[in-house]
């Protein structure tokens, strides 16, 4: 046993020297840094036989704060004020990141604290100037339930041009999972999270070539609530191109369900655009682009019928999104959701204008 | 668990050593992958002049990291061949160190991010996007999404390291004319 203890405090050591040493105020100085985003929307929502709904929210209001101990150790966390106000249960305001980072080389790096797990595109990187639609995706709320984020570890490291990430955190309420959204409800929001069973989540990304980005994960869990008990895994594809003057997005996910009648829920979204800007100026983006979402968080039901139907939508959308600068954006956008089983359609139309910082 | 532990004392073992003496380390071997034999100096730091540390700050709307930076002078066959300058600038929260080699032209030979410390934005120090600086000088436009291309999970890191580039090639003709 004592050779045990002397083993980890020759590591502890070894860590400590190796932090020293590489140490150069040349290079590092001890830092506090500010960062966030924010997004006001226009949402003109117009379903079959029914009074438009028009609201102005300012949706999100996001302050990142770090701090830098030294090259290795640092604190990164963020806060968020969804919908402007919170009062009874209306608007959110929510811890989203809060974790240490051990930072030991592009290869391995850790984290402890509030973190995101690494699925989809925008889980990790939903700053508004990062994706086109006024709205994110409903692929990206429906099927991936961003933004999500828990308690937990993670490990993380780059190699010639792949990245990977793998985390372990809280699971999911099982008994909050509903047919309409799929297992979103379920994020415990690392409030007093239930730690029976872990959440297990690896992703690797290839980012090898100028403005691509493509990978896939899996995520496993044994979600459990009070009274159900719901074994899951969610496998997803993601790829993004922007590069010379193209915009180009594709994301798939299948959720598959043990124990329950919903058996499995999936979707898929693509987006094309263009910097046509590029034909005559060179200081801004005018990026038109098109839209195609196929999602369905019922896809397979245990006897299948209607019910595979109810929650199936499909969806077109035609948008500009105009960047003066690369962190400022203005966004419109237009598009037709129609549900598979009813045949009716809703009608949306967005105006929002982004920052990040 | 003893092998556990003796492997993993054998891998910090392994990037303590690495990291020791790293910048300048790297910072040499990316001169030497260079060039075929060059011969340099050890890094010296080149003061930049007040007035112009200002004027390129504001051109580029970025701050410089140190009043100085380093820079190495390359020779080959017995002439001055380059010059490689090292700096720094931050990324989201961290900074990053990168290097960019001139001509005597004051055109970009290579650059490399020389460390880099955080989890996103890594994606800055590939070779090919790297590549695209090759042969600009401070005449050129560095407009990201046309010139450069984005990286998608790298925002910050893209801008920051753009401008810090283009900052030392506002500075180069300074550095040369010191020599």
């Amino acid at each position: 046993m004592q050779k045990i203890y002397t083993a980890i405090f020759i590591t502890i050591l070894l860590i400590i020297t190796s932090t020293v040493i590489a140490q150069d105020e040349d290079f590092f100085e001890p830092k506090s840094s500010i960062g966030g985003y924010g997004e006001l929307h226009y949402n003109n929502e117009k379903a079959d036989g029914k009074e438009a709904k028009k609201v102005l929210d300012f949706h999100r209001f996001v302050l990142f704060f770090g701090y830098a101990w030294n090259e290795q150790w640092s604190l990164k966390s963020e806060v968020e004020l969804e919908h402007n106000f919170v009062k009874d249960g209306q608007g959110e305001l929510e811890l989203e990141q809060a974790y240490i980072n051990y930072h030991h080389a592009d290869w391995f790096g850790f984290q402890a604290g509030v973190i995101l797990p690494s699925v989809g595109l925008l889980n990790e990187y939903h700053e508004p100037p990062l994706f086109l639609s006024v709205e994110r995706p409903e692929y990206s709320k429906n099927i991936i339930p961003t933004t999500w984020f828990g308690n937990g570890v993670a490990l993380y490291g780059s190699h010639e041009g792949f990245e990977y990430k793998l985390s372990v955190m809280e699971g999911l309420n099982s008994d909050n999972f509903k047919n309409s959204s799929g297992i979103r409800s379920g994020r415990q929001k690392g409030y007093k999270a239930d730690a029976e069973n872990f959440l297990y989540n690896g992703r690797i990304d290839y980012t090898g070539l100028p403005g691509l980005r493509a990978g896939v994960s899996f995520t496993y869990n044994k979600a459990n609530g009070d009274s159900t008990e719901v074994p899951l895994t969610l496998i997803e594809f993601h790829a993004k191109y922007t590069a010379n003057n193209i915009h180009a997005v594709f994301e798939y996910g299948n959720i598959s369900y043990s124990d329950q009648p919903v058996e499995s829920s999936m979707g898929y979204y693509f987006d094309l655009g263009y910097n046509v800007a590029s034909f005559f100026c060179d200081k801004m983006e005018v990026i038109p682009f098109f839209r195609w979402t196929d999602y369905n968080t019922v896809s397979s039901f245990e006897g299948g019928g209607d019910a595979e139907k109810k929650y199936h939508n499909k969806k077109w959308m035609v948008g500009l999104s105009v960047k003066p600068i690369p962190q400022v954006v203005f966004k419109l956008d237009y598009g037709v959701r129609e549900n598979q089983l009813t045949n009716s359609e809703v009608k949306l139309f967005n105006l929002g204008a982004g920052y990040m910082f | 668990m003893k092998i556990l532990l003796i492997l993993l004392i054998l891998i910090i073992n392994f990037a303590g050593t690495i990291c020791a003496g790293e910048i300048k380390d790297r910072s040499e071997e990316i001169i030497n992958s260079t060039f075929s034999g060059p011969v340099f100096n050890d890094a010296k730091k080149f003061m930049i002049p007040v007035e112009l540390l200002s004027e390129v700050q504001k051109k580029c709307k970025q701050k410089f990291y140190k009043n100085y930076v380093y820079y190495w002078k390359i020779e080959e066959a017995g002439s001055l061949k380059a010059i490689a300058v090292l700096d720094n600038v931050y990324g989201k929260s961290m900074p990053i160190t990168f290097m960019v080699i001139f001509d005597l032209d004051g055109k970009i030979i290579r650059s490399e991010i020389v460390k880099y410390r955080e989890q996103y934005g890594g994606g800055v120090s590939s070779d090919q996007w790297n590549e695209q600086f090759k042969n600009k000088n401070s005449e050129s436009s560095f407009n990201i999404g046309s010139d450069i291309a984005a990286i998608s999970g790298a925002t910050i890191s893209v801008n920051s390291v753009t401008k810090g580039i283009r900052k030392l090639t506002l500075i180069f003709n300074s550095i040369k004319n010191s020599l």
